[in-house]
């Protein structure tokens, strides 16, 4: 399962999906939040994120990231959710949920679907503080942990 | 002659000025001469030449010399690096 929506994820719903047959020994689920970007920390009640999506090439970016996680990995299921339009600090942001029969798989595909999302899907965030936006930029660290999954 | 879309987005659509244009194109094109014949339709072209600035055929991530057939192909996007997660 696949979703790029605006509402909120539940997180033990989304578990209990994961966990529909009698073959999961393992679940791995990773969720990612806002956290608070700002140096002043009291400053964070109007900071906020605006996240922009490219609608059908990021789901087709994601489609193509779950379907080398399960030719890579021996896995049940994989559900990814992502958020987009305005988020504030806490909110959660992106859910990955892998099960498998062991947990070394399930380990490894939710930490592979998570690296390859951060660089090949189609998402920009763009930070709001006390009414300065800007738009964030790509981490060269990200890219850069993609090399450990060259075969 | 077979038409092609180009769009734009985030710091790039907001640079640029507009959120995509229509190009023409009788042959296949390289991402790269794409570039250059957008360029010669808008008024500020400069930002879709700032390092990083990546490219999409038909939702696939492309390279500058990646071809675009325009009998099959009908959106090609530009964006700045992903910050996605």
């Amino acid at each position: 399962m696949i979703k790029v929506q605006h509402q909120d994820f539940n997180v033990a719903a989304l578990y209990e999906n994961l966990c529909d047959n009698n073959q999961t020994g393992a679940v791995a689920m990773f969720v990612g939040r806002v956290r608070d970007f700002s140096e002043h920390k009291n400053s964070n009640l109007d900071t906020c994120f605006e996240l922009e999506h490219y609608p059908g090439m990021t789901e087709h970016n994601l489609q193509q990231i779950v379907d080398e996680a399960h030719k890579r990995w021996d896995l049940h299921q994989v559900h990814v959710i992502h958020r987009v339009g305005e988020l504030k600090i806490q909110d959660q942001i992106v859910f990955v949920g892998v099960s498998s029969s062991h947990r070394a798989e399930a380990f490894l595909a939710c930490d592979f679907v998570m690296d390859y999302l951060k660089s090949r899907a189609a998402f920009w965030k763009k930070e709001t503080q006390s009414g300065n936006s800007q738009w964030v930029s790509a981490k060269e660290t990200d890219e850069k942990s993609l090399e450990r999954w060259s075969k | 002659m077979p038409n092609i879309e180009v769009v734009f987005f985030a710091s790039l659509r907001e640079s640029l000025g507009t959120d995509k244009v229509t190009i023409e194109l009788e042959a296949e094109t390289s991402i790269e001469e794409i570039k250059q014949k957008v360029a010669s339709l808008l008024d500020n072209p400069d930002p879709l030449f700032d390092e990083g600035i990546q490219a999409s055929i038909d939702f696939n991530f492309a390279r500058p010399a990646s071809k675009v057939d325009p009998l099959t192909v009908k959106e090609v996007a530009f964006f700045p690096p992903v910050t996605g997660g």
